[in-house]
């Protein structure tokens, strides 16, 4: 009885509101396609993979694969990238567009700001295949910019992007330069909603400006700035690694291959699609992992969270 | 406690002058309404006070100081907003306490000027809530709290009960009331609300299209408006006002409002008009007589619409084609309203004003109230 009334009153929902449905749909079934549907292949990762058997019919090997990454130097190596280069990342790419943000919110809106905003915001719309080429000619050796600057004040001109050391920190420049700036229109947006009240409040208070921004603006971005911050360990493993396949070569695998760019040589390179799945598997089960266990923490200290 | 005295304030953007050259003086300890519609510049004028304006042309003293170019935390004034303006992060101690800390106060001061203002406003048991988490009127109440802990020299108002429902708004009206009279602090609160005007104010300030109609106590206003904009602004509801000519009557000047209906006038208000001259007829819809009482003149009417509002009833009528409105206590019965056929008028209650200018023709010299 119970049920069945349950059943009609839904059928009386969907009858009434079937728009909203009929607009959610693309989205859904674009999910189902491309996300949902894929996780099925997952299961080669505990299989011994042929393309001519097919993913039913390869056998079964356990954890045959996850042994043999983990015996591998180069898959811990690339394990050991990742975290670092996404801890550094977060490090000092999420505070970035923060900054900027606060930055031009105490800049007079007019020409002035306009003119920044365009500048920082405008590489985010480059193809990275362009970013990696501007990189690769600002470092080169012979005619790159800091290179000719560099021997202009008597140093010796350096390969940067041959040397590991210096692949880090040219990744991580070269992604914040991107998109720091894009990225800071989530917090001006934020900013441009906190009651000006509260300014005016605070400055008859006797708040100088420098006071506003950390007692008032900071605090009230703070929601924002947590569920970026969850988003963004959701994605700390994904690394951008299109840009580092763009930019690193073999002399740099040292400090430049991360558990994607590994994914991709084993699984596209190397036709070892169960080993790569098999990384690729772990990939998302940290990230996983990471986001939910960031959530749980922000839920708990903030009362803020993404679901 | 401070003078606020504001003299020939202009406030203009771009080139166009939105305060024009306003004079008043806001005596020490005085509670003083700015009101006016949207948009006549009492509020620009509030903000000019506490600083967040900057004043395009005249002096504004507070104290015996000069402060147009004074910044506002060195004013010594403190503001109360329309929309509370809490800090949603911070608790109801942390907000009452934001300026004491900006003022890097000594702690256990702060915390002793905290809980006394919390116990002023009733908010010890709510001092570790967060803004989210309180009503309108504890809000309100912390807005305040913020403005008091300070003592500052002057108290502004902008609006501060425009957000609460008509309940709770009387009772911080009420509150608002208390508060001064307890503090005795100098404060100028801005409002539309005429009702709220009348309540709390010593002094009303009737501001029009950035200029002041007339400065004067609740009753002054209300008994002896100066010109046509007054007289509709205070009293609720307004004054009735109706076009006439002044003619001679069988005991004096009458007002006419058709051929078959006129006004009489008293000899004071009637002496000061021209025969022939058109007028305005103001009649406060309370001082409208159902039954005459002692052989006061009558006005035949015709009853549109009855209003019941439980003790008094509005009734919306035309009078000489023109629209009238009368208040009249209902006794618990208003089956009776719709029969009316005239009302009578208290000459004396009468005002007229000059059709052109829409001026008073006649001001009674002592104030009444």
């Amino acid at each position: 009885m119970k049920n069945s009334s349950r059943t009609s009153s839904l059928i009386q929902h969907f009858k009434r509101e079937w728009q909203i449905y009929l607009l959610l749909a693309p989205l859904v079934i674009w999910f189902l396609l491309f996300l949902y549907k894929p996780m099925y292949g997952l299961q080669i990762a505990f299989k011994d993979f042929s393309l001519f058997k097919g993913v039913d019919a390869s056998p079964w090997v356990g954890l045959e694969h996850f042994r043999t990454l983990f015996d591998s130097d180069m898959f811990i190596r690339a394990i050991k990238n990742t975290f670092i280069i996404s801890f550094l990342n977060l490090l000092i790419g999420f505070p970035t567009p923060i900054i900027l943000a606060l930055m031009f919110n105490e800049i007079a809106q007019g020409k002035f700001r306009k003119s920044l905003q365009t500048i920082v915001y405008l590489p985010h719309f480059i193809s990275l295949v362009i970013i990696a080429g501007i990189v690769i000619n600002i470092f080169s050796p012979s005619t790159g910019v800091v290179n000719l600057l560099l021997q202009k004040l008597g140093f010796e001109p350096i390969y940067f992007l041959t040397q590991p050391e210096w692949f880090r920190p040219i990744f991580i420049g070269s992604g914040i330069w991107q998109e720091a700036g894009f990225q800071s229109i989530v917090y001006l947006a934020a900013i441009a909603g906190v009651s000006p009240s509260l300014y005016e409040s605070a400055v008859v208070d006797g708040a100088s400006r420098w006071q506003m921004m950390w007692k008032i603006t900071l605090p009230c971005i703070l929601p924002t700035i947590i569920i970026m911050l969850i988003i963004r360990i959701g994605n700390l493993l994904e690394v951008g690694f299109e840009l580092i396949i763009l930019l690193y070569q073999p002399s740099t695998f040292q400090t430049a291959d991360v558990i994607n760019t590994f994914i991709y040589r084993q699984g596209l390179v190397g036709n070892q699609y169960d080993v790569a799945a098999a990384a690729g598997l772990f990939n998302a089960v940290v990230a996983f992992v990471l986001v939910m266990a960031a959530n749980t923490i922000s839920r708990r200290l903030t009362r803020t969270s993404l679901w | 406690m401070s003078q606020v005295v504001l003299e020939k304030i202009v406030k203009r953007y771009a080139e166009v002058d939105v305060v024009h050259g306003i004079d008043l003086t806001v005596d020490s300890k005085e509670f003083v309404v700015l009101v006016g519609p949207s948009g006549c510049g009492k509020s620009t004028t509030l903000r000019m006070i506490a600083g967040l304006e900057e004043i395009s042309d005249g002096t504004l003293s507070i104290g015996d100081r000069v402060v147009n170019d004074v910044a506002p935390k060195d004013r010594d004034v403190a503001m109360v907003f329309q929309n509370y303006a809490l800090y949603p992060h911070l608790n109801v101690a942390e907000n009452i306490a934001f300026g004491l800390r900006i003022r890097k106060v000594d702690k256990a001061e702060i915390t002793r000027s905290v809980n006394e203002v919390a116990e002023i406003l009733g908010l010890t048991n709510y001092l570790e809530r967060k803004p989210a988490d309180l009503s309108g009127g504890q809000r309100q109440r912390v807005a305040m709290g913020r403005a008091i802990v300070r003592h500052p020299e002057v108290f502004l108002f902008d609006e501060p009960l425009s957000n609460l429902d008509a309940q709770l708004r009387t009772q911080m009206r009420a509150e608002i009331k208390r508060l001064h009279s307890r503090l005795g602090v100098t404060s100028i609160y801005v409002t539309h609300d005429q009702v709220e005007a009348m309540t709390l104010a010593d002094r009303i300030v009737v501001m029009s299209a950035g200029r002041i109609e007339q400065i004067g106590t609740p009753m002054e206003l209300f008994m002896n408006p100066v010109n046509r904009f007054v007289a509709g602004f205070i009293g609720s509801p307004p004054m009735n006002q109706v076009k006439a000519t002044i003619a001679d009557g069988a005991d004096g000047s009458v007002a006419r409002i058709s051929d078959t209906v006129s006004i009489p006038l008293s000899r004071a208000e009637g002496l000061a008009a021209a025969n022939g001259q058109s007028v305005i007829v103001g009649i406060r819809p309370e001082d409208v007589l159902l039954e005459a009482s002692g052989g006061e003149p009558s006005v035949p009417l015709d009853v549109n619409l009855i209003e019941p509002l439980g003790s008094e009833a509005l009734i919306h009528a035309s009078v000489g084609g023109e629209p009238f409105v009368i208040k009249t206590p209902t006794h618990g019965d208003i089956s009776h309203l719709n029969d009316i056929k005239q009302f009578h008028v208290d000459v004396s209650r009468v005002k007229i004003f000059d059709e052109k200018s829409g001026s008073a023709l006649y001001q009674a010299d002592k104030a009444v109230g």
